[in-house]
């Protein structure tokens, strides 16, 4: 991170919401694709949310100059945004719980990356914000943990279920 | 005069909304694909992509630039002769490891010993996965998931790296899907190069090799610079375990053809009369 802690800070978050925005949308049309209707539904509900976020940031952001970075400039603690849904975890065959619990998992990154700089920051203004937007995460993770307690167990059907792929051509 | 709107990643999609199965490593690689155009303030309308046959050929159909999904294997020849015939583009060729190494394999390699001013990305996910998923020229010899094979191809599979540096191609690299952003980097590189570029993605398919997501625990990043003597990149491409990533070599020759030619319309124009 260079000098401007709180600029920087605001360039990963905008990038971080914006991705988490479009990996679920880009889920949410793939999952629809192939007729998971149930995941393609949560995915668009989870991009939906994401999209709030990112325009609360964004509003912050606006008052201030952002780095311009490409995408490989960007200091993850992985290799992509901690809330972009990574594409080794999701099958088209997936249950609404796994869906579910990934999603609980990319809050639960996205809170720790925001704790971190709420813990570490030099910077007042920055830790103020981080901490914020910690405290949100975790509570779209308290909400997801909350869902997945009324939901039902996957059965085991549903999960050996092997069926062909989709692929219309 | 107005400043031209800086565009982002996502502004580079085209409203053609992909039909690759959910986890497929080619969402990366156009995710990857954008983001580097997008880092390179590419315009739209001076770039082409051009594919052949196959789910990874379909990319071109998901990018708002020019675009021509070709014949299997032929991908590498349409976008050699636009590359040719308009140098001012930014010509990109795309496929799969099927459409690549095999039907296409001529092109491939004649395409690296050419050497001309374009990128060719390499979408290998080790297997054709539109026909349902059998062997393909990167298939490990023991894969055992199609019925047509079910002991395993039997065949060694080919090293598309040193098959490329033995043609002659004067930058290579690889990538993997799970790190969009590296690929992004890479891509960008890629094209910023003076001659042909070969980035090899490892691309899983998550559908028909469910143990590519292993892949993860086993890629890992070259830390070295690019190589730039053939007699090493030899050596490191005939042993590594191919998965190592970033640019591995980086030998800039003579480009093909030695300079632009000047437009010939008219005679283009008469060749064609009857």
């Amino acid at each position: 991170m260079s000098t401007q802690p709180l600029a920087d800070f605001l360039a990963h978050s905008v990038e971080l919401e914006s991705e988490a925005r479009e990996r679920y949308l880009e889920l949410a049309q793939s999952m629809a694709e192939h007729h998971n209707r149930e995941v393609s539904e949560f995915f668009s509900r989870m991009a939906e949310e994401s999209r709030l976020h990112l325009e609360e940031v964004a509003e912050i952001a606006q008052e201030h100059k952002l780095p311009e970075l490409k995408a490989w400039e960007f200091e993850w603690p992985g290799e992509e945004s901690p809330e972009a849904t990574s594409y080794e975890a999701v099958h088209y065959r997936m249950t609404l719980r796994q869906a579910m619990l990934l999603a609980l998992d990319n809050e639960r990154a996205a809170e720790k990356f925001y704790g971190s700089f709420a813990k570490t920051s030099d910077d007042p203004e920055t830790r103020s914000l981080a901490a914020q937007f910690a405290a949100e995460e975790a509570s779209h993770a308290a909400q997801l943990v909350k869902k997945l307690g009324a939901l039902p167990p996957d059965s085991a059907q549903q999960l050996e279920e092997d069926d062909d792929p989709h692929m219309p051509e | 005069m107005n400043e031209p709107v800086k565009l982002k990643a996502k502004d580079y999609k085209s409203a053609v909304k992909p039909i690759w199965c959910p986890g497929c490593g080619h969402f990366s690689i156009l995710n990857a694909l954008t983001k580097a155009f997008a880092a390179l303030g590419i315009a739209k309308d001076d770039t082409v992509l051009v594919s052949g046959i196959g789910c990874s050929s379909r990319l071109p159909a998901y990018v708002d630039s020019y675009g021509f999904h070709g014949v299997h294997g032929r991908g590498l020849a349409i976008a050699q002769g636009l590359k040719v015939a308009r140098p001012d583009l930014t010509v990109i060729a795309m496929g799969g490891d099927g459409d690549g190494f095999s039907i296409g394999g001529n092109h491939f390699i004649h395409a690296c010993r050419r050497n001309v001013n374009m990128t060719y990305i390499a979408m290998d996910n080790e297997v054709y996965g539109m026909t349902k998923g059998q062997a393909s020229p990167t298939t490990p010899a023991d894969w055992d998931h199609s019925k047509l094979t079910p002991h395993g191809p039997g065949v060694r599979p080919f090293k598309p790296a040193a098959l490329a540096l033995a043609a002659g191609a004067p930058w290579i690299a690889r990538g993997y899907s799970g790190n969009p952003n590296q690929i992004a980097k890479l891509i960008a590189e890629a094209i910023e190069h003076p001659g042909f570029s070969f980035v090899q993605v490892l691309s899983q398919c998550i559908t028909f090799c469910p143990e590519q997501t292993d892949w993860k625990a086993i890629v890992n990043e070259r830390e070295e610079a690019p190589l730039v003597d053939a007699d090493e990149a030899a050596q490191l491409f005939l042993h590594e375990d191919g998965f190592q990533t970033g640019v591995l070599y980086n030998a800039p020759r003579a480009t093909w053809p030695p300079s632009p030619p000047e437009p010939q319309s008219q005679d283009i124009t008469r060749g064609f009369c009857l």
